[in-house]
């Protein structure tokens, strides 16, 4: 096996925590909802257990295997190699996409006159260097990090409190339905559903029977943080809200105890600092790994920086600006995401209980 | 420019060469450098600034007419 490394339930939950997330901590979804966007993260939040309820069941059904391995088993080895490919361009490209929000939100707010390029090198070799040392390395990270940004998300929303001006919420579910059905998958799509990259990972469960629960358990913690986060934001922001591409940066701007605490809104950049690195090193671990397998490759380690280096190129060349992205991230990803999160894996897990996969000894499931 | 990218390049070439060829993992090597003068090629065409077409854009063009949005 690639990876010799284990990791708990626990240390899986947190890991999924701070993935989910990731850019979701300054870009807050559902933002197209405006003040419903609260009720479209609940919405996604269920569509996004949905769609891990489907990969969890068919990386569990094979225990100890990734999905590059179950493609093979499920699929043979030529179309089960084709689909692990295209896996693998999913994970690339969601890390280069989580790279360039991370370097726009930083160029916009804070560092306007540094390169992309350095801020990406400096991110991705950090990124790179966690991967290098394994699943567990990186899951002790998100031990320490995820607990930190929560608390931070908590500390600033209590300071928040005194400008929350609860009728900005007002009117409830305002949105036509189908809008906020849109929104709601847009949610699910981003970033509940891209938990996706976890077919990576769970099979280094050393309990692999708790994985389903502990998945669950993270989607609904990191769906929390979420919705607390949406509510505060339109509470403070009033209408605003939709018109701001970081709306918890903006939110938190406006903390001004007896002129101490101000500009706490770095606490904002921070917490996507930490979250961002656990998001692109998952992914790129997602990605090292799968082409190791598919490549048939004794070691992951090897490639890391070189894939780095790819996902570093494809994040600067991506997108021709912001606005592009932010169209991307909101029309068409939703659209886009679909194969690689629900069609390819439902299909695997149905083909798989059809063929009675993966067969023992005595050729019973 | 060009010049610090080449540099970058070769160490990144000199941490992992040595490790593989000691071990004769020759696939690795391989693997490692097929991606790694990929990774080489599109950097120098980035440096010298010839733009390369981006990829989320082409996306995002092909499912909007896909989709009519």
């Amino acid at each position: 096996m690639l990876e010799k490394g284990r990791i708990s339930s626990f240390q899986l939950s947190v890991l999924l925590v701070g993935f989910v997330l990731g850019s979701s901590i300054i870009i807050t979804p559902g933002g197209d909802a405006g003040h419903d966007a609260w009720i479209a993260i609940a919405l996604g939040l269920m569509e996004g257990s949905l769609i891990a309820l489907i990969f969890t069941a068919l990386v569990l059904r094979f225990k100890d295997k990734t999905i590059i391995e179950i493609n093979d088993l499920v699929f043979g080895k030529v179309i089960g190699k084709l689909i692990s490919v295209l896996f693998l361009w999913y994970f690339l490209h969601l890390g280069a996409l989580v790279l360039n929000d991370y370097v726009h939100f930083f160029r916009l707010e804070l560092y306007p006159a540094t390169p992309r390029t350095v801020m990406l090198l400096i991110i991705m070799l950090v990124c790179a260097s966690t991967v290098n040392r394994g699943i567990e390395a990186l899951a002790r990270c998100s031990l320490i990090l995820v607990p930190l940004t929560i608390s931070v998300i908590f500390l600033v929303t209590m300071f928040l409190i005194p400008h929350f001006n609860l009728n900005n919420l007002m009117p409830i579910l305002d949105l036509p339905i189908g809008k906020l059905l849109w929104s709601a998958h847009s949610v699910a799509s981003f970033p509940f559903a891209e938990s996706v990259v976890f077919v990576m990972i769970l099979a280094f469960l050393n309990k692999s029977e708790k994985g389903g629960r502990a998945v669950s358990k993270a989607l609904i913690i990191a769906g929390l943080v979420l919705i607390i986060a949406s509510i505060r934001n339109s509470a403070v922001l009033g209408p605003m809200v939709a018109a701001y591409n970081y709306p918890s940066y903006q939110a938190v701007q406006v903390i001004d105890i007896r002129d101490i605490f101000t500009r706490l809104e770095i606490l904002v950049a921070i917490n996507f600092i930490t979250m961002g690195f656990l998001k692109i090193s998952v992914l790129l671990y997602g990605t090292v790994l799968g082409l190791a397998q598919v490549l048939n490759l004794q070691s992951y380690r090897p490639i890391i920086l070189p894939v780095g280096i790819l996902m570093v190129i494809l994040a600067l060349t991506n997108v021709a600006n912001t606005i592009e992205l932010f169209d991307f991230t909101h029309k068409i990803y939703p659209i886009y995401a679909v194969p690689f999160q629900i069609i390819i894996p439902l299909i695997t897990l149905i083909i798989a209980k059809l063929r009675q996969l993966p067969k023992t000894d005595g050729g019973i499931p | 420019m060009i010049a610090l990218l080449l540099m970058g390049f070769g160490i990144v070439a000199l941490i992992q060469i040595p490790g593989l060829i000691k071990k004769q993992w020759w696939r690795e090597l391989a693997c490692f450098t097929v991606l790694w003068s990929i990774g080489l090629v599109l950097s120098v065409m980035l440096a010298m600034g010839i733009t390369l077409p981006p990829v989320s854009t082409m996306i995002n063009q092909y499912i909007s007419g896909m989709f009519g949005i």
